[in-house]
């Protein structure tokens, strides 16, 4: 395998201050305040407006703010999938090691507040929708519940995860010109839970059953969740080419070029490559 | 002195990484497992009176060995470390309790002790442990998941135990799990306990736990392999896929 010896000394380092937490916490803080005002308005209006779905402060209180909603959503989702893409950079070729080690560290950030809304949103607030359920009867499929757990807490993660993945396609070497397949999984699969939804909810529409958690109806969500997984091929993924960006700008040792990485982005994984730049 | 700034930076960025990694698949690993967990084995988790001696003991352990053993397939084959079974087990139970808490409890006002889940702790540490001194997958599979199915119900039997005791409830015998059942009404949820306490095998042996055991082991073997194998080519995969720009001109016309 090809190996550029680019340099062995005197490589620039990104100053220290570069591997911030503040983005991550500004975000995932952002995003758990947000979730406790939810909660709060849950226990505020949920069963004293939104038991029945023909009256108008069901409409007022759960009908509009899906509404509302739904519009930020597909406005934010635009925005930063589009601002992403705009502003990619088209000269990736000549990406200095240091940048690079700054946008796998922007780009770890990116998917830690994505799992934090993943689970936020497959974990606690569907478990909430058991809560909900097996408390009260159901009469319509935009019930409370669901205006928070499928409309609200779902698109919240998949506009994080679709985002991190078009951080990386138009930001990093690796994954320039290649589809990597754990990460498509890790954002791809998760998604395809809001798209079951239709599943679901045709379902409990069409066949009136009792609310048992475990119905078949429900395994959508359950196979489309194990995408989750494929955290674990991803970071062995990117570990490898961070590890060998460090080992360079820190201890001048060798490193594939952004080129190469991007006409042979599986070379950047092979553990061969990890073990003579360590060496 | 300069070698050492810059050996220490070093450092410390790698660290930031590797918690980095360690928060985020935590965090994924609780949105999977947990969304899985909850929609194949989740009323039985969520219910004290569904927490029977025949079913539970069979349908847990064997929905529940799957991330598991994914998880240790790569954690142990790429890192050797044999953690991965606890750290899949620990996020699960920190995902229910969280809800349990705030949502059973602090919402919908079940008392605690009507929906606290199960737990997979111990028997996730026995699963780690005969991987660390095994080494050897097939083995974990065969003695790992014999005991994990085997070790659910004695595991979790402190907790459960005092619902079992026998009341009588306006002349009928019912256990105290069923009691609070009547007190706590489920609108859709069904009535459980009562419906999977029948069958022709109460003479054998005065109950069924031991030959629910005895299944959900065996099953929680043939579990074991197909996600150890998952988490090894699919999950843990680091395959890429060029994109079509990025093939080359002969391979297209393939």
């Amino acid at each position: 395998m090809a190996q550029t010896q680019t340099t062995a000394t005197a490589v620039a380092r990104p100053p220290i201050t570069a591997f911030s937490w503040k983005s991550a916490g500004i975000a995932i803080g952002a995003l758990i305040v947000f979730d406790v005002l939810i909660n709060v308005y849950e226990r505020l209006y949920a069963f004293s407006k939104g038991l029945d779905y023909t009256s108008a402060d069901y409409e007022s209180y759960w009908m509009g703010m899906l509404f509302a909603e739904l519009v930020l959503e597909a406005v934010t989702a635009a925005g930063l999938w589009g601002w992403l893409w705009m502003t990619r950079d088209r000269a990736l070729d000549r990406l200095s090691p240091a940048e690079e080690l700054k946008r796998y560290w922007a780009l770890g950030l990116f998917v830690l507040t994505y799992t934090y809304a993943a689970y936020a949103g497959a974990s606690y607030f569907t478990e909430q929708d058991g809560t909900w359920h097996q408390t009260v009867i159901r009469d319509t499929d935009f019930t409370p519940s669901h205006v928070i757990e499928f409309y609200q807490s779902y698109p919240i993660y998949i506009i994080f995860g679709v985002g991190s993945l078009v951080y990386a396609m138009t930001r990093l070497p690796q994954f320039a010109k290649a589809f990597s397949l754990p990460y498509v999984i890790l954002v791809g699969s998760p998604a395809m839970i809001f798209p079951n939804v239709g599943l679901n909810e045709f379902g409990h529409t069409r066949w009136f059953m009792e609310e048992l958690f475990v119905a078949p109806l429900h395994w959508g969500f359950v196979t489309f969740g194990w995408g989750a997984l494929a955290i674990l091929g991803t970071w062995l993924q990117i570990c490898p080419r961070v590890l060998s960006l460090i080992n360079h700008v820190y201890y001048g040792k060798p490193i594939q070029s952004p080129a190469e990485v991007m006409k042979d982005p599986q070379s950047s994984v092979d553990p061969a490559a990890c073990a003579a730049c360590a060496a | 002195m300069q070698y050492s700034q810059v050996d220490a930076e070093a450092r410390a960025v790698g660290r930031k990484f590797d918690l980095v990694v360690i928060l985020s698949t935590f965090l994924a690993l609780i949105a999977g497992f947990h969304v899985h967990q909850m929609l194949v084995a989740g009323d039985w988790s969520f219910w004290v009176d569904w927490k029977d001696r025949n079913w539970w003991p069979i349908v847990a352990p064997i929905m529940e060995i799957t991330f598991p053993a994914a998880v240790q397939a790569v954690l142990w084959t790429k890192f050797r470390m044999p953690i991965g079974a606890t750290f899949c087990c620990l996020g699960l139970l920190f995902g229910e309790w969280m809800n349990r808490y705030i949502n059973f409890n602090g919402w919908t006002h079940y008392p605690l002790n009507m929906v606290f889940p199960e737990t997979f702790i111990p028997q996730a540490v026995v699963l780690d442990i005969v991987l660390m001194l095994t080494g050897n997958w097939v083995v974990t599979a065969l003695v790992g998941g014999e005991l994990w199915g085997w070790l659910f119900y004695p595991t979790n039997w402190v907790m459960i135990a005092p619902f079992h005791l026998p009341v009588e409830y306006q002349g009928s015998l019912m256990s105290l799990a069923d009691v609070i059942n009547y007190m706590y009404v489920r609108t859709s949820t069904p009535e459980y306990l009562r419906i999977v306490e029948t069958g022709t095998m109460r003479s054998f042996a005065g109950g069924v736990t031991g030959v629910a055991a005895f299944f959900s082991a065996f099953v929680s073997v043939c579990m074991y392999v197909p996600w150890w194998l998952m988490g090894t080519y699919f999950f843990g995969s680091t395959k890429f896929f060029k994109t079509y720009e990025a093939t080359p001109v002969e391979a297209r016309q393939h």
